[in-house]
């Protein structure tokens, strides 16, 4: 365990935990309610709610892009700014550090709900439950999950909910996406808000068909930079305030700093590393206050290293002082902690805002981007060890050996992170969704595996998790549930299927019907946001939406990158087959009758049964037999996914983002043919062994994974876990072999979990003395404690490998 | 080619048998019968069946199965075997569902080999590492033994041999034209001692230490076992064997009690049970007897 100075103890101890808990299975199960969603300290902020009521309520009328604009302009003048005794970088999307952000827009049911309960009593005192529901009275049918609700009926409604939804899940929540921070720096607010002007005075001479949608557009996107301008002036204003009232020399010089920061960011293009961060976080936090958002997205280093290069050679900074602005700025990533229903808290267990930064790759001309921030931004880490950002390290073959051995050193502590991305899997793919190649190059991860493109029009979120070994019980049902009830496709009978192909070919059918429905809920949503949420200011940042004069979601990045459905259990399916391929119709050890019925029973009474199945060859072991089906299984439930379209004719498709879903959704499955019992977790990741399946190492490991073709699929996921002492020593350098011959192999995802089991097994009996440990769920790391038991054990049980 | 061997493993991501990640070939049989023995089931050359009661859940398939009457059920315990009975037909490991009933050892042709072996080519290029052979005692499998390496070394694979080093002189000769490094396991330098723990002379594995440490990079691998080869006086005289060989790199390997409980797997009594690896600050005592003398030396796998 590497020791830290004093200094440096004192930095972490400002980091404001606000994760949530994982204390509930999918369908509302309660577990460990008694635990709370969030710390004790934590509470609910009201005050946007507030602000943004009375904004509306004042322009009710008025054409919704601009009402949103006013409301964003009439929150950032009126909440309350705090500056910490520490903060130099500064910005707040809630009024107290403890407070959680709040999305009354979106959705209020399960929020007034939780807050009586005892996992979220102590978000509201009585008096703040009482402002709660005044609130409410004016959100009622106004909020997007009312306008939603009404939207939709009979069996779409029913894909809203795991179980009735057959296999597919749908969720409205918060979105990610990346700004064009280039541009915005390139330019400055007032670049931007010139742009806006000039485009005006062009439609106001060529009048567009659209010419009134254009213009309220523009106008509204140039009351939302204004705004934000406003908004770091009364900052400036604050510090100087701190400043003039402060003894302590060395305060009021961090202060007047601040101060002097924020009179030039965001407005003007930045001239120091310090204002080019501040610039960065402003539109970080008021992206989050205009509309729920996660994430972050930006390339790190290739953004902020020529800053950080300029300083440096002016002599403006030291390594040093640049570390600490990092590690300042981390601390405030931790105070966008964002409040969850109870199903979402089931699915993103132990999340705060799901940040994740980018560093390394290639520039968009193809060159290697690592610069002195790269490294930085690994010290940072180091010293860290938060939950958030999680880093995401784009690989490729000239990613330099020392920035591995570096990102080896902090994945050693445990943390989880840097995750390496492959550029030689992730090219591919984006070229096959029609994206330029200089577009693909830029490409970014911003929350667990999300593709983005910074600065491109994509404004996506995981709206669901697609459930693929729900799909095949379907295959197996002739499209129904337990009871009877026809939830998928109406599929011939598996008791007449004479092969494997009979049974993936319904299984395709499956997926594909019930994808397509998920996406009808997808798409309808999608024109409620347009219609009900526009987002001017971050459509402000958006390559084409002030040159088109058109808003985020009235256009889209004519790719598929930019719809994503997270997709679950995709090797439960393939080692089912190979199970059902190798019992039930080659050797013929076990009748589909009998298959049937043990499944229907959860295996009570057909031990035999399961135990076939169980030893059927299974993915992750480098066999044939297994990893063709896994191909199968896996290339052809995307091809049919993406045959269901998004509003704009584009493709949807998968993701490999698990997040704690794998667990979440395992929990309410039934049986499933490879041998797993009812509730069990699904394997943990797309391209995840199912835990202990795996038995031939880790190189066996990412052999099978790379028979997955990334460009013929989706972007994956992939979690491995070594003892610490697999990274250590003479180890190490092999170790960083190993993460070459992944790069080599060409798979797209991989991440560590660096643990000793016994370390998890002491935090769990005694979680009071393992505060900080992380690990890593899936496309993010989470506190342990914050998880619940079974979402612990599955973490446990992912297979060790040993070196 | 279709030439055959008896192996009970092939082990993938080994990174402790030779430089780099390396897939390591167990070979069975072994002419030596050490007392500390770790693989235990890789003394025999016949396939032999192990039985891990742990897995065990008193089915009774495999008593069902067994044409000799050698499995034995009683009630709420793992099913017994009658070890004198065994014919190792493995009536039982095919009847067994729940992996409590193996067979330890399998015919495998070079093909198949070279085919697992090739698998992680990628982790070989990248890591500097290859292939091993180990055992069991891959010498007293030469024809076999050397078609695979020369299979190896068409594919231009690095590759390394542990060995005990008991066998005939054309063995080794044999296996050093395809080999780039020998790792060498030397017991007891003492030749009486050398026969009470391991059952044979030691002075045909000097012999062909000799030969093998002049022909190919040699290095040596020490097996600690308290009380009996860890006197400093031993470590002195074999680092000392070490410098006058040109050997630069020796291994000390302290005891582990893997060996007994796979030894109760096959039905073995444990030759010494009371065996222990020797106190750490021992083994660093030792270490820098052979560091001193400029030779490197690892401790552990």
């Amino acid at each position: 365990m590497a020791t830290h100075s004093p200094q440096e103890k004192n930095v972490r101890d400002h980091l404001v935990v606000k994760t949530v808990r994982n204390i509930r299975k999918h369908g509302g199960r309660e577990e460990d309610a008694d635990k709370g969603m969030y710390r004790p300290d934590i509470r609910l902020d009201l005050e946007r709610s507030i602000l943004l009521t009375e904004s509306y309520k004042a322009t009710e009328g008025e054409p919704m892009v601009l009402r949103r604009a006013k409301a964003l302009d009439h929150i950032l003048s009126n909440m309350t700014l705090y500056i910490q005794d520490w903060e130099k970088i500064v910005g707040n999307n809630v009024a107290t550090p403890q407070g959680l952000f709040f999305g009354i827009d979106m959705n209020w049911r399960s929020v007034r709900r939780i807050v009586d309960q005892d996992e979220a009593k102590t978000l509201l005192d009585d008096e703040g439950r009482k402002k709660l529901d005044e609130l409410i009275e004016y959100w009622k049918g106004k909020s997007m999950s009312d306008i939603q609700q009404k939207m939709f009926t009979g069996p779409v409604l029913e894909c809203w909910q795991i179980p009735k939804g057959g296999a597919g899940t749908w969720s409205h929540w918060s979105e990610l996406g990346v700004p064009d921070y280039e541009k915005a720096f390139t330019l400055g607010f007032s670049g931007l808000i010139k742009q806006c002007r000039a485009r005006l005075d062009e439609i106001d001479q060529t009048v567009p068909f659209d010419y009134v949608d254009q213009k309220e557009f523009l106008q509204a996107v140039i009351i939302s930079l204004e705004a934000v301008i406003k908004f770091a002036r009364r900052f400036a204003a604050l510090a100087r305030e701190k400043a003039f009232q402060t003894h302590d020399p060395a305060d009021r010089a961090r202060l007047e700093a601040v101060a002097k920061v924020c009179d030039r960011a965001p407005e003007h293009p930045p001239e120091t590393l310090h204002e080019a961060l501040q610039s960065f976080f402003f539109i970080h936090v008021v992206r989050y206050i205009e509309f729920s958002t996660l994430g972050i997205g930006v390339r790190f280093d290739k953004v902020f290293g020529p800053y950080y290069q300029k300083d440096l050679e002016a002599g403006r900074i030291t390594r040093e002082e640049a570390l600490e602005l990092l590690q300042l700025l981390w601390l405030k990533f931790h105070e966008l902690g964002l409040i969850y229903s109870p199903t979402l808290s089931a699915i993103y267990g132990g999340v705060a805002a799901l940040q994740a930064i980018c560093i390394g790759g290639v520039d968009e001309t193809g060159k290697d981007v690592t610069n002195e921030m790269t490294y930085l931004v690994l010290d940072c880490a180091e010293k860290m060890r938060s939950p958030e950002p999680t880093i995401a390290l784009r690989y490729h073959d000239g990613t330099p050996r020392e920035l591995i051995s570096r990102a080896v050193d902090v994945i050693r502590t445990g943390v989880g992170y840097p995750a390496f991305f492959n550029d030689k899997a992730i090219l591919p793919l984006l070229d096959r969704w029609e994206v330029p190649l200089h577009d693909a190059r830029d490409y970014s991860i911003s929350g667990c595996v999300y593709l983005e493109l910074p600065g491109k029009n994509i404004s996506h979120r995981a709206y669901g998790g697609f459930i693929l070994p729900a799909a095949l019980l379907c295959a197996l049902s002739q499209g129904r549930d337990a009871a009877g009830n026809l939830v998928g496709a109406p599929t011939p009978d598996p008791m007449g299927f004479s092969g494997i192909e009979d049974l993936m070919d319904a299984y395709e059918e499956q997926v594909r019907y019930m994808f397509q429905r998920l996406c009808t809920i997808e798409n309808t949503c999608q024109t409620l946001y347009e219609r009900h949420l526009p987002r001017p200011f971050y459509s402000a940042l958006l390559e084409g939406c002030i040159e088109k004069g058109m808003e985020t979601k009235k256009w889209g990045y004519p790719s598929p990158v930019a719809n994503i459905c997270i997709v679950l259990g995709p090797v439960n399916v393939s080692d089912a087959m190979a199970a059902i391929q190798k019992n039930v119709f080659e050797e013929k050890t076990v009748s589909m009758e009998d298959l049937l019925a043990a499944l229907a029973s959860n295996w009570e009474g057909y031990e035999h049964v399961r135990r076939l199945m169980i030893n059927a060859p299974k993915f992750g072991n480098d066999d044939d037999y297994a990893d063709r089906l896994a191909v199968e299984v896996q290339h052809r439930s995307a091809a049919a996914m993406e045959k269901a379209k998004n509003r704009f004719g584009v493709s949807c498709r998968g993701d490999g983002s698990g997040i704690s879903a794998t667990y979440a959704a395992g929990a309410f499955l039934p049986a499933t043919p490879d041998g797993r019992m009812a509730g069990e977790p699904l394997s943990d990741a797309t391209l995840s062994p199912v835990f202990g399946m795996d038995k031939k190492g880790p190189t066996a490991v990412l052999k099978s994974a790379s028979k997955i073709s990334t460009r013929e699929t989706f972007n994956h996921l992939l979690n491995q876990k070594f003892l610490p002492q697999a990274l250590s020593g003479d180890m190490k350098e092999v170790f960083i072999d190993y993460i070459r011959s992944w790069g080599d192999l060409g798979v797209s995802q991989i991440q560590f979990n660096v643990v000793d089991p016994q370390t998890l097994l002491d935090a769990q009996e005694n979680p009071e003395e393992h505060p900080d440990l992380l690990v890593r769920v899936a496309g993010y790391s989470a506190y342990f404690v914050d998880l619940s038991k079974g979402l612990q054990d599955s973490i446990i049980a992912r297979t060790e490998q040993n070196f | 080619m279709r030439r055959t061997g008896t192996i009970f493993n092939v082990q993938r991501f080994c990174t402790h048998d030779g430089p780099g990640i390396r897939t390591t070939v167990f070979f069975k049989g072994c002419p030596l019968r050490c007392k500390w023995c770790s693989n235990p089931e890789s003394q025999k050359m016949a396939p032999q069946l192990m039985v891990r009661p742990s897995k065990c859940t008193g089915c009774g398939a495999c008593a069902a199965a067994c044409p000799e009457g050698a499995v034995v059920l009683l009630p709420n315990r793992p099913a017994q075997t009658r070890w004198e009975d065994c014919t190792h037909c493995f009536s039982c490991v095919d009847a067994c569902l729940y992996g409590a009933r193996e067979a330890a050892g399998r015919e495998a042709s070079v093909d198949e080999l070279m085919e697992e072996i090739l698998a992680d080519r990628v982790f070989y290029e990248n890591s500097g590492g290859g292939v091993t052979l180990s055992g069991g005692e891959p010498l007293l499998q030469p024809q076999f033994a050397a078609e695979l390496l020369a299979r190896c070394k068409e594919e231009s694979l690095h590759t390394a041999l542990e060995t005990c080093g008991h066998a005939p002189r054309e063995a080794a000769v044999q296996l050093a034209r395809s080999l780039d490094l020998v790792l060498f396991d030397v017991k007891q330098l003492n030749p009486l001692k050398h026969r009470k723990y391991t059952g044979m002379d030691n002075n045909r594995i000097l012999r062909n230490l000799e030969f093998f440490s002049q022909n190919t990079e040699t290095w040596l691998r020490i097996p600690l076992v308290a009380e009996v080869n860890d006197s400093e006086d031993h470590m002195d005289a074999l680092a000392n064997l070490a410098i006058r060989l040109g050997v630069q790199k020796i291994s000390l390997l302290p005891y582990h009690e893997g060996g007994a409980s796979k030894a109760d797997q096959i039905g073995l009594e444990y030759p010494i049970p009371g065996a222990c690896k020797p106190p750490d600050n021992h083994i660093k005592r030792l270490t820098r007897i052979a560091s001193d003398l400029g030779i490197e030396v690892t401790v552990g796998h």
